[in-house]
């Protein structure tokens, strides 16, 4: 355990070495891209070293390891506020997978972004991103946690709109700031909370005094009938929903894929979408508190369910999309909706393990799509590509592996964990299980659908090649900066499931034999096949022959493709219902301002000279009008004084000063 | 020497509010900050007293003013700067003519 | 010693009423430096040789003559305040806020035990081998950051003074 602590009071180091490099990288010439990459990439390198060391630290425990770091960041009165670094196995495995993935991605992103005339700006927000994501990892304290995850808010916005003169990057990125800042609301409402009940914010402390060892005080009654501890995971996961895209605030995920594509890789695929489900997990104590398996907290269900309605509602929609990258960002959704199911059932283990093993089989079919684009020109729609399988074959055979882990074939990772999932989530609720299992089957076919179009039959990209301008250029392979990292990733993504049953415990819970193991686990193959073969039946058979070819399921689907192809009209009815609803509201006050409060003034005139006129032999219609015009006089009179205020003239504000300054003196006196 | 301490502190209340009515009552930025100049060295006048009175044995306490000095020249230096902009771009130096920020 | 501080402190009000009343810029820069000297000698009354030397160096050395400069650049030696604001609104406001404040100032001074305090002692010792040696020892990180505070003042009025000078 001493070696435990020594490695905790360094974790501050995993997000410090980015960093620095960030810090030094913004003030590098534009012209320095070689230093600037091999800054970046050196500081993430350094960084998974210490990331590893004390992940392998933490292996090899019987039990849950658990050493922090406390600091006195400031004394306020009597209030001591401190700030902290864990070391646990979630901070350990999660700071090893976001440094190790990472590092690949910006191996890949040198050669993706290698013409771009701001490339010493990308990797510069790029190791700043990796120093906020680690920072919110290696966090003891939910504040501080806060604060790099409002920090990773900030490098995601940076980075979708990286390419900010095209209007739809700009729209995206600022989309989802917005989003994820309706979250973030509840995040601190619940933050606050947890605050004003527990005093602290520190979530461990040796002592056993941090917010998270006194979730047995919070049992009290809170909001809507809810325990305390209740309340305030519920305010936690509605910033959990913002950030890692849970329906309804998913929106933004599709969107920000107009980033360049080792940004969708590493942010909005492995590391920051997944930050709400690690937020979840290391709160996890909070969600749990005063709830059991037969009967679960009301947080615990709505995790659950808003989980499983992703996990389906998601997955429909990637079926018809024909962006490659908008497939894999609606997967995304799918299989955060996955991980965030699991922890409703209550299997932090299962949740957290497809987490990580997610993040490998992501990243690696995200950079493949990199490469694809890059192969062929910067296409990105499907039904331009084709037969790509003869000209990009490392690519390929990468691009194969990871759509197998994602489709849960044995024995890729993806398998075993989804497994794990679905078994845990079998236990809680048969409902939520079956609609996962559908979800499983059509993640297996809209990636078969993908694989085909993309690799399979012939290339498609000469029928519009007069208008793209690179006109009937051949795909061609990447270079080896680029295929690179998908190999070594896609090594991860075959074997990286054999460990997890080995270490099932390691994360944290204790092992007890699940019922029910060989049905999930048989149903779960069998859909997966299923899925495969109808993709296959579909689209494997006879591939498109040409671009503008109807797609084989819209003729079976019809209305329902173009519905799911417009992705539920989700947007449009945010677009019809919130932000309309936003205009009208505005409008609707401007017109309460003109009609109803000048109506409400003419009414009043009218009474007043009604009155007048019934009391005009007294002469009073002078005095009546003339007091409410007095009146009116006033606030006109104090508007204009408040404007007055704002002179522009510095010699007022000057006065104002002045005069502030005697009133607190004659309070003084008075006092 | 047998001055009371509030005589310093009096006499360095009446500094500032000389510097306080210049600084408000003319037009030109010019005087307006050489009146800040006048508030700020009187308050400098003021930590010197009570460091004269309350702590001579600790000579190191002159670093606030010392401080302080180095503050109102850097203010002093940026201050004038502006002026000389501002007088660049409204072809004059009086502060009622500087309005672009009326609400 | 007594009349010392009365004279020194007649000569500083009277630079400092001088300096934000009269009519002709340079006069009032010529009244400031009378102001800033009477300031001074107050330092040196009080046994702060070392802060006397250093406001006489920075204020009449260096601020003063910034002032000059400022004037000189911006054309304007006699002051633009006519006669007819001189008792305008503006002013009378002004005057009263500052008399106000000043008479609440003077009361609040004169109510507090600390006004009757007299001198601790006359042990006479030089201080400037003690500052010197405080600034780089225990204030050494205060002296940097000054001293970062100077150069980005130095850098900003030199920004902001040069922009325009290009643009025409």
């Amino acid at each position: 355990m001493d070696h435990l602590h020594k490695l905790a009071r360094q974790q501050w180091l995993i997000p410090a070495i980015p960093l620095a490099a960030a810090a030094i990288q913004s003030l590098l010439p534009r012209s320095a891209k070689k230093l600037s990459a091999g800054l970046c990439l050196m500081a993430m390198g350094i960084s998974c070293l210490f990331a590893l060391r004390a992940f392998f630290a933490t292996l090899g425990h019987a039990e849950v390891v658990r050493a922090v770091w406390n600091f006195t960041w400031f004394d306020y009165g009597t209030v001591s506020f401190k700030l902290g670094f864990i070391l646990d196995p979630l901070t350990a495995a999660m700071a090893a997978m976001v440094t190790f993935v990472g590092f690949w991605i910006f191996v890949n992103a040198t050669g993706y972004m290698h013409d771009d005339e701001n490339f010493t700006r990308f990797f510069c927000f790029l190791s700043l991103f990796a120093a906020a994501m680690l920072g919110l990892v290696v966090s003891n304290n939910i504040l501080l946690l806060f604060m790099c995850w409002e920090l990773v808010g900030l490098c995601s916005y940076l980075l979708i709109g990286f390419w900010f003169h095209k209007p739809s990057a700009a729209a995206a990125c600022k989309k989802a700031f917005i989003t994820t800042r309706i979250g973030d609301v509840g995040f601190f409402l619940g933050i606050l909370m947890l605050f004003w009940k527990t005093g602290t914010l520190n979530l461990y402390t040796a002592e056993g005094t941090g917010a998270l060892q006194r979730v047995g005080e919070l049992l009290g009654p809170g909001w809507f009938g809810w325990s305390v501890a209740t309340t305030i995971a519920v305010l936690l996961f509605i910033g959990a929903m913002g950030k890692s895209a849970q329906f309804p605030l998913h929106v933004w995920l599709p969107d920000a894929m107009e980033g360049p594509t080792p940004v969708s890789a590493l942010i909005h695929a492995a590391t920051m979408v997944a930050a709400g489900v690690f937020m979840v997990g290391r709160m996890f104590p909070l969600f749990i508190a005063g709830g059991s398996l037969e009967h679960p907290t009301f947080a615990m269900d709505m995790v659950l369910y808003v989980g499983a309605f992703t996990a389906l509602f998601s997955a429909t929609i990637a079926v018809a999309q024909f962006d490659i990258k908008r497939v894999l960002a609606y997967s995304t959704c799918s299989q955060l909706g996955f991980m965030v199911m699991a922890l409703g059932a209550g299997g932090l283990v299962p949740g957290q393990f497809h987490l990580l093993t997610h993040a490998f089989f992501k990243a690696l079919l995200f950079l493949g799509s990199g490469c694809v684009i890059i192969g062929t020109h910067h296409e990105q729609d499907m039904r331009k590509m084709g037969g790509l399988r003869k000209y990009m074959p490392i690519t390929f055979v990468c691009y194969l592996i990871g759509m197998l882990a994602l489709a849960g074939v044995p024995p890729f990772a993806g398998f075993f964990s989804k497994d794990e999932v679905l078994l845990v989530t079998f236990q809680r609720s048969k409902l939520a299980w079956g609609m996962a299992t559908f979800a499983a089957f059509l993640t297996a076919f809209y990636m078969t659908r993908q694989m085909f179009m993309v690799f399979a039959g012939k290339w498609r990209g000469g029928d519009h090649g007069a208008a793209h301008g690179h006109g009937g250029h051949e795909p061609h392979e990447v270079p080896w900066n680029m295929w690179l990292p998908i190999a070594v990733l896609s090594l991860f993504a075959i074997g990286l499931g054999f460990f997890g049953g080995k270490y099932a415990h390691y994360l944290g819970a204790e092992e007890e034999e699940l019922s029910g193991k060989a049905l999930v686990m048989g149903l779960s193959v069998t859909v997966g096949t299923l899925g495969i073969l109808l993709g296959w039946f579909l689209y494997g058979r006879k591939p498109l022959a040409h671009a503008s070819d109807p797609d084989p399921l819209e003729s079976k689907l019809g209305g329902l493709f173009t519905c799911l192809n417009r992705k539920w009209y989700v947007d449009e009815f945010y677009e019809a219902t919130i932000i309309r609803a936003t205009m009208v509201g505005g409008t609707l006050f401007r017109v309460i301002d003109k009609r109803l409060v000048d109506g409400i003034l003419h009414s009043i005139v009218w009474i007043v000279r009604g009155i007048s006129q019934v009391c005009r032999w007294v002469g009073d219609e002078f005095f009546i009008n003339g007091g409410f015009d007095a009146g009116c006089q006033t606030v006109r009179g104090s508007g204009w004084l408040m404007s007055k205020l704002q002179s522009g003239r510095v010699q007022n504000y000057f006065r104002i000063l002045g005069l502030g300054t005697i009133i607190l003196l004659v309070v003084y006196f008075l006092k | 020497m047998n001055i009371p301490l509030g005589h310093y502190l009096i006499l360095a209340a009446i500094l500032f509010a000389i510097g306080l009515a210049g600084a408000l009552t003319r037009k030109n930025a010019i005087i307006v900050l050489m009146g800040i100049e006048v508030m700020f060295n009187s308050a400098i006048l003021n930590l010197v007293a009570f460091w004269h009175y309350k702590h001579f044995a600790v000579p190191t306490a002159q670093l606030f003013a010392i401080f302080a000095i180095a503050i109102a020249a850097a203010e002093s230096a940026v201050g004038l700067a502006l002026v000389i902009a501002v007088y660049r771009h409204y072809k004059s130096v009086d502060v009622d003519e500087m309005k672009e920020l009326k609400g | 010693m007594n009349i010392a501080f009365w004279i020194i402190s007649a000569v500083a009000v009277l630079g400092a009423v001088l300096a934000v009343t009269l009519r002709n810029l340079v006069h009032c820069v010529l009244a400031l430096i009378l102001f800033f000297i009477g300031i001074a000698a107050h330092y040196f009354l009080l046994r702060a040789d070392f802060l006397g030397t250093v406001q006489i160096l920075i204020y009449v050395g260096a601020v003063a003559v910034l002032i000059l400069f400022a004037i000189m650049l911006t054309h304007n030696v006699t002051g633009v305040d006519g006669p007819k604001e001189l008792l305008g609104v503006k002013w009378w406001s002004g005057a009263a806020i500052a008399a106000t404040l000043a008479i609440l100032l003077k009361k609040a001074i004169l109510s507090d035990p600390l006004a009757t305090l007299l001198p601790a002692g006359d042990k006479a010792q030089s201080s400037v081998a003690e500052i010197g040696k405080a600034l780089v020892a225990g204030w050494v990180v205060s002296l940097e950051a000054i001293a970062i505070l100077l150069t980005a003042a130095l850098i900003g009025a030199v920004v902001i003074a040069l922009e325009e000078i290009q643009k025409s």
